[in-house]
């Protein structure tokens, strides 16, 4: 049972990264490969504010999310001037040099060691304590995460973002400031990552720059796209299926190391798979970045 | 001290020129980031590796055959994973998705198949290698620095001197335009993948021979390319040539000043500061399609 509430708990937490890549990926059209980045972003920030400061739960949550929308700024507006793929690649040379910042900076982030002993989320006298409650806690962020950008994706805003999408030069000539929109969408995404980034420190209440890589940045990538990018329930059943998927080759009686190769294995194919005979997702409608 | 820094920058450079190259002809052939080359640059040195210490064959043979194993398999990924994709409409974007997936799949079959520990192709001591005033070279990294400079020349030639190299210089420039003029555009890009992932293959083979071999290193070879290409200027051999040379040297003399573990952030703070102020590379024209 635990074992289970766990597992829901993951899957919450990658719902709010997931839903947060796709206000980028599937409403505005624009991929980053750095969405590990902010997540790790949140989490340091919040970690050490914990672990060093004493802050509270909320207070180092909201730093961690402060941090990840000005680092966000600094990537943004230089980059967001580039084409589709060459920003795709400067979010992966974003990725690799904040992965290199948490892995080699000792002082500051205790490198490959990590940070152990983050306390629990305590909000006001409430202490969040056992499996059960930190899974309807990790819940109710996951749901305010989701309402937060489908309300975005729907208002004004959001619509200007699809028309982005669609036809980014267009949508230019009739007087939007196009970069300005694609920054505050990068911003509240990254900042959404970061919170969900904040969640996993104090729910693991252990951290270590393994869990910001790449890889992690691709997975995420995979569940929007694998759910249906821009559509109601698309990254929440690609999240589910993606943190579930593994535990149950566990299930299966592999060795971890196998399960965790194997694992890659499956939503690589499923990614290619995916591209080629359905690129719209399981359940999205709108075909991604197709032109 | 300084020279053997610069020296290891040179051959660092020289292996780093030998991936980007071949990932650049790939580039501007196909024009999308062909990520998968990474698992390609990964799997020659494995298949090597199954010829030469599993079944104890002769390098000499194993070799150019674990070489062309490597070319039929980038051949193959655009046969059965691009060519279709093209067919339905990609865009460049989508391409890249899913040689992303690609790449993640093929890697984790390696480790899968052979476990996640460092392999080498080295058999037999470490040679000390000869001195060159005062600095150290083996004679694998005389090799990587020979290989490197000649395949690379050779892709020159054959992409301004050869019938079929204009054929896949002009399907770069416009595919569509090279259609109408009759050349064969699935042809030209099956050759250039297959050119391109033999090269590919031969880097990993060198650098296998060199240092050693993971699964895991085909994504930073990969983007080490990819850095090599933007900064030298897309399209261009003698561009991704230098910007894997400046790579290297940039890399290596890091080390003089900072420690090493910088490495990968230096590199990449330098593609960064290249998209930014001269997108277009070193010896890139202006070009049309970076900034929106």
């Amino acid at each position: 049972m635990l074992y289970f509430l766990h597992i829901l708990t993951l899957v919450c937490i990658y719902t709010i990264l997931a839903v947060s890549l796709d206000l980028l990926a599937g409403h505005t059209g624009i991929l980053s490969v750095a969405q590990a980045a902010f997540y790790g972003v949140g989490a340091y920030t919040s970690a050490l504010l914990a672990v060093r400061v004493g802050c509270t739960f909320l207070e180092s949550a909201l730093a961690g999310v402060f941090a990840a929308s000005v680092v966000s700024f600094m990537v943004s507006l230089p980059s967001l001037r580039l084409h589709d793929d060459y920003f795709v690649i400067a979010t992966f040379a974003f990725q690799i040099i904040i992965f290199s910042f948490f892995n080699n900076s000792m002082p500051l982030t205790n490198g490959p060691l990590g940070i152990p002993g983050i306390p629990q989320p305590a909000i006001g006298g409430w202490t969040v304590r056992t499996h059960m409650q930190f899974f309807i806690f990790a819940a109710v962020i996951a749901a305010l995460a989701y309402a937060v950008v489908s309300r975005l994706a729907t208002s004004p805003f959001g619509r200007v973002l699809h028309a982005i999408r669609e036809d980014e030069v267009f949508i230019r000539s009739l007087g939007k400031d196009t970069l300005r929109f694609k920054v505050v969408a990068f911003a509240v995404s990254a900042a959404l990552a970061a919170f969900a980034g904040s969640l996993y420190a104090h729910y693991i209440t252990y951290i270590d720059p393994t869990s910001f890589t790449v890889t992690e940045s691709i997975l995420v990538i995979s569940m929007v796209i694998i759910g249906g990018p821009a559509s109601r329930w698309g990254p929440v059943i690609g999240a589910t299926i993606l943190v579930i998927t593994p535990e149950v080759l566990r299930f299966v009686g592999l060795p971890n190391s196998v399960a965790a190769s194997l694992r890659q294995v499956i939503y690589g194919a499923l990614l290619v798979i995916m591209m080629t005979f359905r690129p719209r997702g399981l359940v999205g409608r709108y075909g991604f970045m197709r032109r | 001290m300084l020279l053997q820094l610069l020296l290891n920058g040179i051959i660092a450079g020289a292996a780093y020129a030998l991936v980007a190259v071949s990932f650049g002809i790939i580039y501007s052939t196909a024009r999308f980031f062909h990520f998968a080359h990474g698992a390609v640059y990964v799997a020659a040195p494995y298949c090597a590796y199954v010829f030469i210490v599993w079944a104890g064959m002769s390098p000499l043979f194993a070799l150019p055959v674990a070489m062309v194993i490597a070319a039929s398999l980038g051949a193959a990924l655009e046969f059965v994973v691009y060519r279709p994709l093209r067919r339905r409409g990609a865009s460049p974007l989508i391409l890249l998705l899913a040689s992303l997936g690609l790449l993640i799949f093929l890697q984790n079959l390696i480790s899968l198949a052979f476990g996640d520990q460092a392999r080498t192709l080295r058999q037999g001591d470490v040679v000390e290698g000869i001195r060159l005033l005062g600095a150290r070279v083996t004679p694998v990294q005389t090799v990587i620095v020979l290989c490197s400079v000649l395949s690379c020349a050779l892709v020159w030639v054959f992409l301004h001197h050869t019938q079929m190299g204009r054929i896949v210089r002009a399907v770069g420039n416009d595919s569509e335009l090279a259609r109408m003029v009759g050349m064969d555009s699935d042809r030209a890009l099956l050759v250039t993948f297959f050119v391109g992932s033999g090269l590919a293959g031969m880097a990993g083979i060198l650098v296998s021979y060199d240092t050693d071999m993971r699964p895991t290193m085909g994504l930073q070879a990969l983007l080490i390319a990819v850095v090599a290409v933007i900064i030298g200027g897309t399209g261009s051999v003698e561009g991704s040539f230098l910007g894997a040379l400046l790579i290297g040297l940039v890399q290596n003399l890091v080390v003089w000043k900072i420690s090493t573990q910088w490495q990968d952030a230096i590199t990449f703070l330098l593609l960064l500061l290249f998209l930014l102020l001269r997108p277009q590379g070193l010896l890139g024209r202006a070009s049309k399609g970076v900034a929106v």
